[in-house]
């Protein structure tokens, strides 16, 4: 059995709202991109917690080869990381990240599981913390015929069929697929793991395989961009709030209850 | 119908006879096929909602069109793929339209998928550019907004309609076109083994939210947020935190991702206002901020505020709103 998890690299969500906050988020003379430099970059956290589910899986006793697959820039920081934690395979496609569309990226990362002897079980976060578009996982669905699941936060394996939890608004959800599936954990899986000191050690001489558009075979069609980004912008908040006065918590309390009930909300 | 409408798609239907966001939708369908110049059509899979027709004429929908199958009367994710890409190929959209729900958001991008077409989630609005349609959508949870141009024959859109005003017109109700789509072929490929049980009203809808944050300090002190809530005959809910710490269910969690809310109150006690939780808030009429930094992000979005310790705050705003 041979599992895939797919992972990207975005800024730190947390950074970027700090900045926001701060009413210093900036776009760049490009029109598109944020400016700050400052802000690390990191795993998508969804994408961590996809690993997890793959490790536990492994945990439960399930045999499987694990490849994490990553298309970008320089995933190499993320797939070492990805080697520590356990993963048996890395694989880094390296593309122009300004190039970069949700086809072309499913495109890639499904011809690379097709060319590297497939997958039962595709792995990815249920959105990255950059875009929240969350599409790729469906499209690389539909490019290799499995199933779709999403919004998982417990996975388990029993022969070749998947038994998953998912959270739906109305509560959890208990599904069953057979494999091959692609499947998208969310935050509701719990914390994801960090790898020993010495798994880490090790993995610093883990180089990723490296494959590049060209080695795909993509067809023009898949190349050519649907989607492309003109501009990015931070939106302005209103900023009009009446701040309550009161020199007791009941009399603030009772200013509060007593706005409401003039403004008949309550 | 003529072939170049955009469709709005929709499936399943809420207490009012229509589907979620389905109006909002179709006012913003009405904008895009009038710069477009071409029809607004609603495409519905499955049952036609009760207030499907008249609901149609009021935002100008040249074409109501229904696929009903069995396969479709409780709506599975591969039957309504194959339904709308068997409805695209046949008549030529140029542009699908969804209101943006957990099941929307695993449809929709499959369909585009299916299609080859491009795809877009988290649209706050869509318009045109030259020929090509435009679409400003929502990112890093809301601290962007990132402007797409989608090319292609038929983009896939989702929209997050929960800030959207709709305008409906006066048109005269518009009678259901009866679609058949070749379904026997579709196996659920997901089985569903034990369903969500839906228990109690759901944050979507309520009027009111009171909602806590990882400033409340300690799951204990959540039930100060249910008994607020409870006196201002609202419900509770919270920021992601307490989901992860296991304080809540996670169907409170208010926010990008969880529940998209739009109420007339909205009391957000002990959170900061990060923009991934504001996604799931911002609409709400009235937002009320308690938190006991003056600083927070959270004041920028409220209407009114309480610099204040919630813990101090709590048992004398739950008498207050208890008094008459
Ligand atoms: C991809 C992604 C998706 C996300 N989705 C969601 C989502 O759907 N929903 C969501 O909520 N979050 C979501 N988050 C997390 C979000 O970014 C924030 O981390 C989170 O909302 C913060 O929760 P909080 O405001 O409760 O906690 P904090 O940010 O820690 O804020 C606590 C606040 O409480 C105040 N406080 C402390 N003590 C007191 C006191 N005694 N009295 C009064 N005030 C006090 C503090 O001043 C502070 O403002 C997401 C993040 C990412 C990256």
């Amino acid at each position: 059995m041979r599992i895939v998890v797919c992972v990207k690299e975005v800024l730190d969500p947390d950074a970027v709202n700090n900045y926001a906050v701060a009413g210093r988020l900036e776009i760049g003379d490009d029109g598109k991109t944020l400016t700050q430099t400052a802000i690390p970059r990191l795993m998508n956290g969804f994408d961590e917690q996809a690993i997890e589910a793959a490790l536990r899986l492994r945990d439960a006793g399930a045999d499987f080869t694990l490849a994490v697959v990553s298309a970008g820039e320089s995933p190499e920081k993320l797939l070492k990381h990805a080697a520590a934690l356990g993963a048996d395979e890395v694989v880094a496609i390296q593309v122009d990240p300004g190039s970069l569309d949700y086809h072309l990226v499913a495109a890639l990362i499904s011809a690379q599981i097709e060319a590297s002897g497939g997958a039962d079980v595709v792995l990815c976060g249920r959105q990255a913390s950059d875009d929240d578009q969350g599409v790729v996982p469906a499209l690389i669905a539909e490019r290799l015929d499995m199933s779709l699941v999403t919004i998982a936060k417990a996975v388990e394996l029993e022969g070749t069929t998947l038994r998953i939890t998912r959270v739906t608004p109305d509560g959890d959800e208990r599904v069953e697929t057979a494999c091959p599936a692609v499947v998208t954990i969310t935050n509701e899986l719990g914390d994801p793991r960090y790898p020993t000191a010495a798994a880490k050690v090790k993995a610093r001489r883990v180089k990723p395989t490296t494959v590049t558009p060209d080695d795909l075979k993509l067809d023009a069609d898949d190349l050519a961009p649907r989607v492309s980004v003109t501009r990015q912008f931070v939106p302005e908040v209103q900023g009009n709030c009446e701040m309550l006065q009161g020199d007791s918590p009941a009399a603030l309390a009772d200013a509060l209850i007593e706005k409401l009930r003039a403004d008949s909300i309550i | 119908m003529s072939q170049n409408a955009v469709i709005v798609c929709t499936w399943g239907e809420d207490q009012d006879g229509l589907p979620v966001g389905a109006e909002e939708v179709l006012h913003i369908g009405r904008g895009l096929a009038a710069d477009l110049g071409t029809d607004l059509a609603w495409l519905v899979l499955g049952a036609l909602p009760s207030a499907a027709p008249e609901t149609a004429g009021r935002y100008g929908v040249a074409n109501l069109l229904q696929v009903e199958d069995a396969k479709l009367e409780s709506p599975q994710p591969d039957a309504l793929v194959a339904a709308l890409a068997a409805v695209a190929g046949e008549r030529s959209p140029r542009a699908l339209l969804f209101h943006q729900t957990q099941a929307s958001r695993a449809v929709a991008p499959r369909v585009a998928g299916r299609l080859g077409d491009a795809v877009v989630m988290n649209g706050v609005s869509a318009d045109l550019s030259g020929e090509c349609i435009v679409v400003t959508a929502s990112a890093y949870g809301g601290d962007t907004r990132v402007v797409y141009e989608v090319s292609g024959r038929c983009p896939v859109i989702a929209f997050i309609a929960n800030a959207v005003v709709p305008e409906p017109g006066d048109g005269a109700a518009v009678a259901a076109e009866a679609l058949s789509v070749d379904l026997t072929g579709v196996e659920e490929r997901v089985k569903i083994v034990e369903p969500a049980r839906f228990e109690g009203p759901r944050l979507d809808d309520a009027e009111i939210i009171v909602s806590g944050g990882r400033g409340l300090g300690s799951s204990d002190n959540y039930k100060l947020i249910e008994q607020l809530a409870a006196a201002l005959g609202g419900l509770p809910g919270a920021s992601r935190p307490l989901v992860d710490d296991g304080w809540v269910d996670s169907s409170q969690q208010v926010g990008l991702t969880g529940r998209i809310t739009r109420p007339n109150l909205y009391v957000a006690i002990g959170i900061s206002g990060a923009s991934q939780h504001m996604a799931g808030c911002s609409a709400a009429k009235t937002l009320v901020a308690i938190n006991r930094d003056a600083e927070a992000a959270i004041f920028q979005y409220a209407k009114y505020g309480i610099v204040g310790d919630a813990l101090e705050l709590l048992p004398e705003l739950i008498r207050a709103a208890g008094a008459r």
